[in-house]
């Protein structure tokens, strides 16, 4: 038969590979094939270390649509009443039921905090250092998107002023970074490290810490968890609460079955105030930690102390 | 535009010579991995935007670079328990990234075929001389990295063009997957050469399934039997296939993992069924059955209802 020959030119220079060589296309850090990585030995020989990361985000109301909208971030027409209050419940109510039902198990979570919570509302600032949790600084605002189109020189002071003002707030070291909404430019990791923070936790491609090059020395990265995020599941997803309880159980007994011949894993709970401390939603988490917490070799710790085991493994 | 592929034409799923797969199988089942690699900073094309997010999409970017560091080695290690294999669907520029992703494949005696250079080389817009170039870059590499011919094709993306496919046959492609119009394989019609479709899936697909419908993870695992019961029953009366398309960055999560496990326990406890590679499957249809249904087909698909 005969059939449509095409009359286009093509595209030109579109099959160039400049970065088609033996691992990644950045230089960021080198590829690591989980399963060949060197053994993490975790204190108490535990097999799954915890970790417990807060997501403490504002929202302003004024938020800028462009040039995407943060994933809970404002997206009905101005004044979004609806957005915005839903998201300070969180910070107003929410949080405090996370800290009852983490408080009564004596387990200590990252807070990954936007600062202007902590420049808003010291009360809250107070209760979260009275309660021994670490900090650590998620930008300014979730309206202040880290990405590409962002100058240099406002990124910086993006980065320079969330620091800051958490430095201000909290007796204890800042040291980790998570960008709103997992967002970076190609500079983000030099500034962060240039702002003396030490580890980071926004890229999604591993189950363990790795280290990452900086103009500014290393940082190490930390295994966020999105895909397995109440955010993601409950509110991107519209999942039920049963099934994200059902995920994270999931996910834990797998990392626990590797860790018996692999060497420790991480299993990341992230937790959103305004979506897990919901009235009905709360005593699932309970619920949920406690079956975390039954078996022998689980230790609950914070961002920071798992870096500092795992770079001493 | 066309207004249709024009690729086959219409073919009811009923009075179709009768299929029978090796050892008087009736359902062949394949897994198709897809091994990918997304460009951080890829080139634009005129009709699909990489990236959700400004470049770097640090989010999708590492979201995708799971599959590859952690993922993958996950998922191989249930298929190979199960003694299931993979074809892979490969973006070929995986074997220079990360050849020990190869090296696993190989040694599980799986099948590797393109899915072109890179998840972000659309073909939309590609002359037909670079729809070739990229075709004899992923047979060279394929060769040079496991020795294998390549017979199978899924467009990056699914993003083919109206003259792929006719490019895919003149290259001496075996078999595509671009087209899911189907649970047998089927001739397609190109302008010079032989090529059949061999069924794929956008419904038992971890992509659309997790990523579009917010599928649980226990319900992907009955959506998975239930389609393999079915074409299992009527693969009774003739021969089907059933693909399950997977992406090691979706269901290699640990969340998901034990849901592809219980899939393949269901299937591989059955007697009748071909486990196979699309490469098979293809050599199989168009050794024992091309001819048969392509007279079928030439004579206005006569039989009907039984």
């Amino acid at each position: 038969m005969s059939g449509p020959a095409s009359s286009n030119k093509g595209l030109p220079n579109y099959l160039d590979y400049p970065w088609r060589r033996r691992g990644l296309d950045h230089d960021r850090f080198p590829h690591r094939n989980l399963p060949q990585a060197e053994p993490v030995e975790w204190p108490g020989k535990a097999r799954v270390a915890l970790w417990i990361a807060v997501h403490v985000g504002h929202f302003p109301m004024d938020m800028p649509r462009t040039p995407f909208v943060a994933p809970g971030g404002v997206d009905r027409p101005y004044p979004s009443y609806w957005d915005y209050t839903q998201r300070d419940y969180g910070n107003r109510v929410g949080i405090y039921r996370l800290m009852k039902a983490l408080d009564e198990r004596g387990l200590r979570p990252t807070a990954l905090m936007s600062s202007a919570v902590a420049t808003r509302y010291p009360a809250l600032a107070a209760e979260v250092a009275a309660s021994g949790w670490e900090v650590a600084a998620a930008g300014v605002d979730m309206g202040k998107l880290h990405h590409g189109g962002l100058p240099e020189s406002e990124e910086r002071a993006l980065v320079t002023r969330a620091v800051k003002d958490l430095r201000g707030a909290f007796r204890t070291p800042v040291r980790g970074w998570h960008s709103p909404a997992h967002s970076q430019s190609m500079r983000t990791l030099d500034l962060v490290a240039e702002a003396g923070l030490d580890w980071v936790a926004d890229w999604i491609n591993d189950d363990m810490p790795y280290s990452v090059a900086t103009k500014s020395g290393p940082l190490t990265a930390m295994p966020l968890a999105w895909d397995l995020s109440d955010q993601r599941l409950l509110f991107q997803q519209h999942m039920d609460t049963s099934e994200f309880v059902e995920q994270v159980l999931r996910a834990f007994k797998t990392l626990y079955a590797e860790a018996a011949s692999k060497g420790g894993r991480v299993l990341t709970l992230t937790l959103t105030p305004w979506l897990m401390g919901q009235p009905h939603r709360i005593r699932a988490l309970g619920a949920l930690l406690d079956r975390l917490l039954e078996p022998a070799g689980v230790w609950p710790a914070t961002g920071s102390a798992i870096v500092d085991a795992w770079r001493t493994k | 535009m066309l207004a249709e592929p024009g690729h086959y034409d219409y073919a009811p799923y009923t009075g179709r010579p009768h299929i029978v797969w090796p050892n008087g199988a009736r359902i062949a089942v394949w897994l198709a991995p897809n091994i990918e690699h997304y460009e951080l900073e890829p080139p634009d094309n005129p009709r699909k935007t990489p990236w959700p997010r400004p470049v770097p999409d640090i989010l999708n970017y590492s979201h995708r670079d799971y599959g590859n560091r952690t993922g993958f080695w996950r998922m191989a290690d249930v298929m190979a328990k199960h003694g299931v294999r993979g074809s892979v669907s490969l973006n070929v520029a995986v074997c220079d990234h990360y050849p020990e992703i190869i090296e696993r494949c190989c040694e599980l005696g799986w099948e590797l075929f393109s899915h072109g250079t890179y998840n972000t080389r659309y073909f939309y817009d590609l002359s037909e001389e670079q729809q070739r170039a990229v075709i004899a870059d992923s047979r060279e590499t394929i060769r040079k990295y496991s020795g294998q011919t390549l017979d199978g094709w899924l467009t990056p993306a699914i993003t083919n063009d109206e003259t792929t496919q006719h490019v895919l046959a003149e290259e001496g492609i075996k078999y595509t997957l671009d087209m899911v119009h189907d649970d047998q394989p089927m001739p397609v019609k190109v302008r010079n050469g032989r090529l059949i479709s061999v069924p794929y899936s956008l419904e038992v697909n971890d992509v659309p399934l997790f990523q579009l419908r917010n599928t649980p993870v226990a319900r992907y695992t009955a959506i998975v039997k239930a389609q393999f019961d079915q074409l299992y029953a009527e693969g009774a009366e003739n021969g089907t296939v059933m693909c399950l398309p997977l992406h090691p960055f979706l269901t290699g999560q640990p969340q998901r993992i034990a849901a592809l496990d219980a899939a393949l326990e269901h299937i591989v406890a059955h007697d009748g069924v071909w486990l196979a590679t699309g490469r098979e499957i293809a050599a199989w249809y168009i050794e024992h059955y091309y001819d048969a249904v392509s007279k079928w087909l030439a004579a206005g698909t006569p039989g009907g209802r039984r």
